[in-house]
């Protein structure tokens, strides 16, 4: 029962994983666009005047929750846990088969990148709980005698996540754009630079790097802030998602890596749409070769349009004088990411769930050797999902929607924060339009891919 | 207390119209058990060229898919169902083997040497 290794080129344009969604149909599409036009409108007209969310809200955690989180042991678990998947990661990736039943490519693309949203919505900043790049980090500085924590400088505050944005978009060019993007060597190659990467980060700037440039910490942490945990000062408590989201550090960089992550869940739906498909397979593109150089150039488009049309939805309104019109993209950031998650739940459900089951599989047969170390090697992936397709549909429209009226009610909070008494309902407008825009094209995409 | 009852008319008002939408295809397909007609695909390959070059194709589950293929050389079809499914092709005109998908999707059929992708069929 040995599935056939499918050969070289075969994967061209092809990720990993079989069938994909069926779009979502019209009326549904339609349905999620009003009803999000319906719902901004009224939060504006209706929603509080005086702001809601800051740093006091929140109750303290259970006691016992409290110990046994800030425990030694709990951290060492944890780290550990990452440690073992680390040592897993690159024993598949120097000693694995070339091939895609190899598990890297699902831990790659799949188990690292989507799963980590659902457990750090969950369980709070998970990545930066087992980041095996800041163990290995503390271990070196152990061996030389010196503390994690500090670097040879400080971290510069003007760098803030661009490192983050950068390392986020060498990932979905990887994934979206590269040829050969599920070959071992190349997936291979990723994993080292990113790892050499962090390392020399961290001895550079200390800890403070994987906290502000780590990719998969940054995106972890940034969803992680739509969960119920939150801390005020060391405390740990437990706080309605969107007083955490408000509570969001404002960094030079964050409205880029909010960009990438939209940009590139659009673009890798519209990559899929039949005018796409047959543009790039068209004559034009074919006769002079252009496929790559399109792919980027999409990736890109995709990527700086929300940047742009963020940036300039958040800065057409009237300021008070305390205010800079150039802070405000970065004030209103957050209000982006439950759109984000929402897009992201709604375009990756099935491949989490089915490509994800499938890697747990592979995993097994690490050597892709008829091997069966963790017993789940003739386990069968359930299809649930795309089995009814109708369901799938409605959760990815409410998904959507959801995210998008999260997205609305914190930006509405800032606003009233930030904006002066007589600019405060029209300052709000080109930014809802924007949003409006965002989930739109959401949907669209969903229902023309 | 505003916050929760707007998300819930939104939660309400959507899957309502979800319900007024399409049925689910498992459920027709669980119901009947007429034999479905076999959808035939006609593929050409010309150099570097196939036709279609990127279409969608409509199909049902269960539905019994035949291409019959047109070339200058031979060649691989690969179909990214799941399972996948692999049809070698030679020049001249050959009917490849009738095969059946049994989820609901989107599945493309690849052309293996020219790395494009010939249909995307859209199983319902």
């Amino acid at each position: 029962m040995d599935p056939v290794s499918p050969s070289w080129g075969e994967l061209f344009a092809h990720g990993i994983g079989g069938q994909k969604d069926l779009p979502i149909p019209l009326e549904l599409t339609i349905a999620g666009a009003v009803a999000a036009l319906t719902v901004s409108f009224t939060v504006l007209a209706i929603a509080w005047r005086t702001p809601r969310y800051d740093e006091t809200n929140g109750r303290p955690a259970p006691p016992r929750l409290v110990t046994l989180v800030g425990s030694r042991p709990w951290f060492y678990a944890l780290r550990t846990l990452g440690m073992l998947a680390f040592a897993y990661t690159a024993m598949v990736a120097v000693a694995g088969e070339d091939s895609l039943i190899n598990p890297l490519f699902g831990i790659f693309y799949v188990l690292l990148w989507v799963g980590f949203v659902p457990v750090s919505l969950l369980f709070g900043p998970a990545y930066k709980a087992i980041s095996p790049v800041r163990t290995i980090n503390a271990g070196f500085a152990r061996l030389t005698g010196s503390d994690p924590e500090r670097g040879v400088f400080e971290y510069p505050a003007w760098l803030g996540h661009w490192p983050a944005a950068i390392g986020l978009y060498a990932f979905v060019w990887m994934e979206l754009v590269y040829p050969f993007a599920t070959e071992l060597g190349p997936v291979r190659l990723w994993l080292a630079i990113y790892v050499a990467a962090m390392l020399v980060g961290g001895t550079l700037f200390g800890n403070r790097f994987y906290e502000m440039g780590d990719p998969f910490e940054v995106f972890s942490t940034l969803v992680a802030r739509m969960s119920i945990w939150g801390r005020r000062g060391d405390e740990l408590v437990i706080r309605s998602p969107l007083a955490n989201l408000a509570n969001t550090p404002v960094r030079p960089g964050l409205v880029a890596v909010v960009a990438v992550l939209f940009g590139s869940t659009a673009f890798d739906s519209f990559k899929d749409s039949i005018r796409w498909v047959k543009f790039i397979q068209g004559d034009y593109v074919q006769d002079h070769d252009l496929g790559l150089l399109f792919g980027n150039l999409g990736l890109l488009s995709f990527v700086l349009m929300v940047a742009v049309v963020f940036t300039v939805g958040t800065m057409l309104t009237g300021v008070g004088p305390e205010m800079r019109r150039r802070d405000l993209p970065g004030q209103f950031a957050h209000s982006i990411v439950p759109i984000v998650i929402g897009y992201v739940i709604a375009h990756y459900l099935t491949y989490l769930l089915e490509v994800g089951q499938q890697t747990i599989i592979y995993m097994s047969d690490p050597f892709s050797n008829g091997s069966n170390w963790f017993g789940t090697a003739n386990w069968t992936v359930s299809y649930y999902f795309s089995l009814h397709p109708s369901l799938l549909a409605v959760i990815k429209v409410l998904a959507v929607v959801t995210g998008h009226v999260v997205g609305v009610i914190a930006a509405h909070d800032r606003a009233i924060q930030l904006l002066p008494k007589k600019h405060q309902l029209t300052g709000q407008l080109p930014l809802l339009v924007v949003m409006i825009c965002f989930t739109a094209g959401g949907l669209y995409l969903l229902f023309a891919a | 207390m505003r916050h929760a009852l707007v998300v819930l008319a939104l939660v309400v008002s959507v899957t309502g119209l979800a319900g007024c939408g399409d049925d689910d295809s498992s459920a027709a397909s669980g119901g009947s058990d007429k034999e479905l007609p076999t959808k035939t695909i006609d593929v050409t390959f010309e150099g570097d060229d196939v036709t279609p070059n990127g279409d969608r194709v409509e199909v049902e589950v269960g539905q019994p898919i035949e291409f019959v293929v047109k070339a200058d050389t031979e060649g691989e079809i690969h179909v990214h169902s799941d399972p996948e499914h692999e049809f070698e092709y030679g020049a001249g005109t050959t009917t490849l083997t009738p095969f059946t998908i049994d989820k609901p999707g989107i599945v493309e059929v690849e052309s293996h040497q020219l790395e494009k992708t010939i249909v995307q069929l859209e199983v319902k």
